[in-house]
């Protein structure tokens, strides 16, 4: 089958506007815009640069029956789940760091509250490679990783082959997937949609290639300019995006690399009060609210000590010697 | 502190370095310890586990750790015996001097003075050509041949409805495959020590001798196992083999937490008690026991005060690093 080049990178034929135009739109309108009932949706950053503040605006649209295709998932996921926004989960790991369980997830497939989320595992390298394979836009992408386990019994969409060029190696194939849409949060973005992050990637830069739509939240818009004197740091360019919504503190309660430090007790509060269904319907009454009323709730005096930590811990290493 | 790159791509992995008691240098002992070389008078079960695992580390080798107990491993390896060795974690960092305990895989302190910030898909293609010496991962259950479960306990459920959902692979997969070798840290229970994982999710020695290569794997699979009671080896047919157990823990009770018959090493050794200088070192890098001990007062204090103790054990263990 050959599919006619558009000039974009969507394959749904949703889009025909040429890419280096400015996409510059505010949150609220990128997922309304981008996420729908029954969309699959892949989240970057992990326990780092998550786009916290974009899944809080999907649980406020009550966006329902979402796929969530990703590598692995902390607070924003379990957040979700228990608000009843998604029905399957495709990846590698789900829970939370050192100081809570992810409750929601755990009382979704255990006991269908407030209904059943379906598992499909794979291992950390297998969740990479879907992505590459649907950035590439081939069918798989072969590997060494989960041969002789049982991730590929439970998950039909693995295949298992013997290496045609005749090595006798056996191989895992792993099938491309293309989300319907992909929300990452950076640094910096200009309006044209390159994304520039500090620190690591993550599976973010084949996130936003996989992806038919992708959406960029950002602590900062700065100007293409601005952009061009770090073209290092762009590792997801203009014509992978389509929209740009500027969210400062976006990934708060997680770290954002060189922005601010991860708030761990508002993170510990969260999945004290997720450990139970009537403590946790009253935490989203409390926090699922615009991003700008959280920032507000939060209290500036708090947000200034994160970012003062982080640029304490984490200075330019020749400042600090 | 001196920094030197080992080797990636060395085919021949070093078996499994000592846990002989050996004379402290300026290196491995940062913080000028009194008498460091001598076993500390008090420590705890968990203490013993981390200066363990560290042990599974030699100097100049690249180890892949996780957060958490593995993490702390890492971090005092790196502190103590092991000033070359170089710690690479998933989320794409490579190299990482962390100063104390990290709250998840993508933590702002992983990337402070890293050699390498990248993305995961280049970590796990460099794994998988076998870059990285040695690994550390966790799991729920493991069997005799080391294969283990970290996704689901299904009990008489299913997988799609388990007893019990884990949190999944994550890496350790892809670890347990490609890594030179891997250590496992696990809580001793019978209802863990089992004769069939319920869900294989990592591959340990499969299931006869000469399996893994037959699947082409560059990692040499499971070389230990670290419990809260004893000390594992595999043997040349990929069993586990009782090595040591802990200080006042008979045989017979690890032989009472494992569902097959144990094989138990001709001469059972005592695991060697932390030094001084090893247990010092593990409570500055984890100030506030979050991993040592599990607890977590460090966030019940309000944010004001948790927020200034987190800068003060970044600022003792930044001068460490700065001798």
């Amino acid at each position: 089958m050959t599919l006619q080049n558009t000039g974009t990178d969507h394959r749904d034929g949703t889009d025909d506007e040429p890419n280096g135009r400015e996409k510059i739109t505010d949150l609220e309108t990128a997922i309304a815009d981008y996420v729908h009932d029954g969309s699959s949706v892949a989240f970057g950053g992990m326990g780092g640069r998550d786009p916290e503040a974009a899944a809080r605006e999907i649980v406020r649209q009550k966006k329902t029956g979402l796929t969530v295709l990703d590598d692995a998932r902390t607070t924003l996921l379990d957040i979700m789940v228990g608000a009843g926004c998604v029905d399957e989960y495709v990846g590698s790991w789900v829970g939370t760091s050192l100081i809570s369980q992810g409750h929601n997830i755990r009382n979704a497939v255990e006991n269908e509250i407030p209904h059943h989320l379906q598992m499909r595992d794979v291992s950390n390298f297998g969740s990479s490679l879907m992505f590459l394979a649907g950035a590439m836009d081939v069918p798989f992408v072969p590997t060494r990783s989960m041969l002789g386990t049982d991730i590929p019994e439970h998950n039909d969409a693995l295949e298992i082959i013997d290496d045609p060029f005749g090595s006798g190696d056996k191989l895992t194939l792993v099938p491309a997937e293309r989300p319907d849409v992909a929300i990452i949060h950076v640094q910096r973005c200009d309006p044209l949609g390159n994304a520039q992050i500090h620190g690591n990637v993550v599976n973010d830069h084949l996130k936003a290639r996989a992806a038919e739509h992708t959406i960029i939240t950002c602590e900062e818009i700065v100007s293409t300019d601005e952009i061009r004197k770090t073209p290092e740091l762009t590792r997801i360019p203009f014509y992978t995006v389509d929209a740009v919504a500027e969210v400062p503190f976006g990934s708060h309660p997680w770290h954002c690399y060189g922005r601010y430090y991860a708030d761990l007790p508002f993170y510990r509060e969260y999945g004290l009060r997720s450990q139970n269904r009537e403590d946790f319907l009253e935490w989203l009454e409390e926090w699922i609210i615009p991003h700008e009323d959280y920032l507000e709730k939060i209290g500036a005096d708090r947000l200034e000590t994160l970012e003062r930590m982080e640029h304490e811990i984490n200075a330019p290493a020749e400042v600090r010697s | 502190m001196s920094e030197e790159i080992p080797a990636v791509d060395d085919p021949e992995h070093p078996e499994r370095p000592g846990i002989e008691h050996k004379e402290a240098t300026d290196s491995s002992n940062p913080l000028g310890v009194d008498r460091p070389n001598e076993t500390a008078e008090d420590y705890t079960l968990t203490e013993l586990l981390a200066v363990t695992a560290a042990h599974e580390i030699a100097d100049h080798e690249t180890a892949f750790i996780g957060v958490g107990m593995s993490l702390m491993s890492g971090v005092l390896a790196k502190y103590t015996h092991a000033p070359n060795c170089q710690l690479v974690t998933e989320s794409g960092y490579i190299g990482s001097v962390p100063p104390g305990v990290v709250q998840s895989i993508s933590d702002s302190v992983l990337g402070v003075d890293a050699l390498v910030a990248t993305d995961q898909c280049e970590i796990f293609t460099d794994n998988q050509r076998g870059a990285f010496d040695v690994g550390i991962i966790g799991a729920g259950q493991i069997d005799s041949r080391g294969n283990t479960n970290s996704t689901v306990v299904i009990g008489d459920q299913s997988y799609d409805r388990p007893k019990v959902r884990l949190p999944g692979s994550g890496g350790s997969n892809d670890i347990m495959t490609s890594c030179g070798r891997t250590v496992v840290m696990m809580r001793q229970k019978r209802r863990a020590f089992t004769t069939d994982v319920d869900y294989k999710t990592a591959p340990g020695h499969l299931e006869y001798p000469g399996h893994r290569e037959e699947l082409g794997f560059v990692g040499k699979g499971p070389c230990a196992v670290i419990t809260d009671m004893a000390v594992f080896g595999f043997d040349d047919d990929g069993e586990m083999v009782l090595e040591s157990t802990h200080p006042d823990v008979p045989v017979e009770d690890v032989r009472d937490e494992v569902q097959w018959e144990l094989r138990v090493a001709d001469e059972v050794t005592t695991t060697r008690e932390p030094t001084r200088a090893e247990v010092a070192m593990l409570r500055t890098i984890d100030p506030a026991d979050v991993v040592l001990r599990g607890t977590d007062y460090v966030y019940e204090v309000g944010f004001e005060e948790w927020s200034e103790t987190v800068l003060e054990h970044w600022r003792q263990l930044q001068s460490i690093q700065d001798e």
